[in-house]
C-alpha cells in the first residue's frame, strides 16, 4: 500500500510518499505500528517522528478519517493526517 | 450559498476582489472579512515566511461540512460564505487564508466569520512550516483533526 506524507510527517522521506508491504486487510492499528518500525530502522529511533505518528489520524482513499479498526485494503492509498494547525 | 477552494501560490494568490464578487448580494446588509496572515514573530524567532501544505481533497469537504454544520446551527437566511485557503509557500504578510461572509445583519456576520476560522482551525488538515531569518525551518505543532 502507498502511504501519502503530509505536514510534519513529509520529513519522513524524501518523496512525498513510502510503500507499505502489509498483508491483505491490515489495519491502521498494524499500518502505525510498520511506520514506528519505519521510523527506527531509518532514523535511528527519532521519538519526535513517532509522536508525529501516534498522534495522526488517517484518511482512506474515498478521503475519509478512518478509525484503527479500518481494513486496508490491497494498494489503497492512505493518507497520514498529523496534528493540524492552518489558518 | 458557499465558494470553496484551496489556491495554489505558485500559480495564483487569494484576491480580495474575488470575495467581494461572490459575496455581492442585495438581500445582505452585512458583509465581514477575515484575512490571516504571515507574521513576523513567532515565540520569539523571527519568521521571515511560512509553507502551507494541505490535503485538497480533505480541505474542501471540511469547508463543505463545516457551511453545513453552521446552517443547522444558526439557519440565517440567504447567508454567503467565501473561503479560500492558500497552499506553498508564502512570505510575510501575504493572506493564508481569506473567510468572506456575507449575511443580513451584522452580529449574524460577525458570528458566523468567527464560527468558521474556529471550526477550520479544528477540522480543517493544513499544516504550517515555518521559516526563520537564520535559515532554519519547523513544522508547527498542530492539534489531533476533530471529525464532524
Amino acid at each position: 500500500m502507498k502511504l501519502e506524507l503530509y505536514g510534519a510527517s513529509r520529513d519522513f522521506s524524501k518523496e512525498s510518499f513510502i510503500i507499505f508491504n502489509l498483508e491483505e486487510k491490515s489495519t491502521i492499528k498494524e499500518l502505525r505500528v510498520a511506520i514506528i518500525n519505519f521510523i527506527e530502522a531509518n532514523f535511528q529511533n527519532n521519538e519526535s517522528y513517532k509522536k508525529i505518528v501516534n498522534s495522526s489520524a488517517f484518511c482512506s482513499d474515498k478521503d475519509e478519517i478512518v478509525n484503527d479498526n479500518y481494513k486496508i485494503s490491497n494498494n489503497e492509498k492512505v493518507g497520514i493526517i498529523p496534528p493540524i494547525g492552518g489558518g | 450559498m458557499l465558494h470553496a477552494r484551496v489556491v495554489d501560490i505558485s500559480k495564483e494568490k487569494i484576491e480580495l476582489l474575488r470575495a467581494e464578487k461572490f459575496i455581492a448580494s442585495s438581500k445582505c446588509g452585512a458583509s465581514i472579512y477575515f484575512v490571516g496572515t504571515v507574521r513576523d514573530l513567532n515565540n520569539s524567532k523571527k519568521v521571515i515566511a511560512m509553507t502551507y501544505d494541505s490535503h485538497d481533497a480533505l480541505v474542501i469537504k471540511s469547508f463543505e461540512e463545516i457551511y453545513q454544520s453552521s446552517i443547522k446551527k444558526f439557519n440565517f437566511d440567504n447567508s454567503v460564505v467565501f473561503i479560500e485557503h492558500i497552499k506553498g509557500k508564502i512570505k510575510l504578510a501575504d493572506i493564508s487564508i481569506l473567510i468572506a461572509v456575507a449575511c443580513k445583519h451584522r452580529n449574524q456576520a460577525y458570528e458566523l466569520s468567527r464560527f468558521f476560522i474556529e471550526e477550520i482551525k479544528k477540522k480543517t488538515p493544513v499544516w504550517k512550516k515555518e521559516h526563520y531569518e537564520d535559515g532554519d525551518s519547523e513544522w508547527l505543532e498542530g492539534n489531533p483533526i476533530q471529525k464532524n
